[in-house]
């Protein structure tokens, strides 16, 4: 009885023992496989069955009962294949490009837009509120001209 | 100003449409595709595979190269990795040299299968596929037989335990060696 004892606390230590061993919390095989591409149908794991993508999916699931982070099994992904087994660009250098181009873009639209109705509202004003013309609204000569052909009438 | 304002507009715009156009043909100038026979193999410098050090293509000039591109999760591979060890076994005394290119791979993987079907040629690892993509490969194996001053005498892209192949890799062989 009690050897039976010992023995399922002995499992239950062993089992428990890799989980504990970690000094931080898991990352897991979901969340890499939608940050890591399998390299030859450049798509996600996560969207890939192709023995290659098995291949990193096992490499992953080894890594993370290993205890490792997930960015430390993204660095030997990409010392093993390369920056491009990542899903997004690193925060460095030429890559920063692909992070601050969408931004620069969305702003220049905005601007742009922004622009596009100052101006059209600007147009739109005078015709909302008519300024009352200052007087008949005709020029000196005309007027003349008109007050001669009243005169005549007279 | 909205005119000088209008003008710039435009300006950016066309010049975005040229940028764009110009990556286009850049990437369509830039398209790699397999070296031909006849021509020359594209040169490359890749690491050892089993340890320490890198390995240039050119360093084989003068000799007739057979250039097999494998992974270890390719099952075709596998049956192809103990003929293509047996056929270096029988074609080095005459300087062929065998290289292998282990590509889109894990180096743990790649090392346990060189073991595991104990092929004694060069490997080399080209991790990010940059070389490969030079060669055109789309799927492995493949296999590549250079002459002695690097140009392709063969291009066999499928298993040279094919029917088809196995007969084509010999002679192709033959007309490196002469």
């Amino acid at each position: 009885m009690i050897l039976r004892f010992l023995a399922v606390v002995a499992a239950a230590l062993a089992l428990a023992g890799p989980a504990a061993a970690c000094a931080h919390p898991r990352t897991s095989l979901a969340y890499l496989q939608g940050q890591v591409m399998c390299p030859t149908c450049h798509t996600t794991l996560d969207m890939s069955d192709s023995p290659a993508a098995q291949d990193i999916d096992r490499f992953i699931s080894q890594k993370i009962a290993a205890c490792w982070t997930a960015e430390r099994i993204k660095s030997a992904l990409v010392a093993n294949y390369g920056q491009q087994i990542l899903a997004a660009p690193s925060h460095t250098g030429f890559d920063l490009l692909a992070w601050w181009l969408p931004i620069a873009g969305l702003l220049g639209g905005a601007l742009v837009l922004a622009l596009g109705v100052w101006r059209w509202t600007r147009r739109r004003e005078p015709d909302e509120e008519p300024a009352e013309p200052a007087g008949s609204g005709l020029d000196e000569e005309t007027e003349r001209r008109l007050d001669d052909l009243l005169a005549r009438f007279d | 100003m909205t005119r000088r304002l209008k003008l710039t507009a435009q300006l950016l715009a066309l010049g975005l449409v040229a940028g764009l156009l110009a990556l286009l043909v850049w990437q369509l100038g830039h398209q790699q595709h397999a070296p031909s026979v006849g021509s020359t193999a594209p040169g490359f410098t890749l690491s050892r595979l089993d340890g320490p050090g890198t390995v240039s293509l050119a360093s084989f000039r003068g000799k007739p190269v057979v250039l097999n591109f494998w992974a270890s999760w390719c099952d075709p591979c596998k049956s192809e990795a103990r003929v293509l060890e047996r056929d270096w076994a029988s074609y080095r005394h005459r300087g062929v040299v065998f290289i292998g290119v282990d590509y889109h791979d894990l180096g743990s993987d790649a090392r346990k299968f060189v073991k595991a079907h104990a092929l004694t040629f060069t490997m080399l690892k080209d991790g990010s596929g940059k070389v490969t993509g030079s060669y055109g490969i789309s799927q492995v194996p493949e296999t590549y037989v250079l002459d002695r001053q690097g140009r392709v005498v063969a291009h066999l892209a499928g298993p040279i335990t094919d029917p088809g192949f196995s007969g084509q890799f010999r002679s192709a062989i033959a007309k490196a060696v002469a």
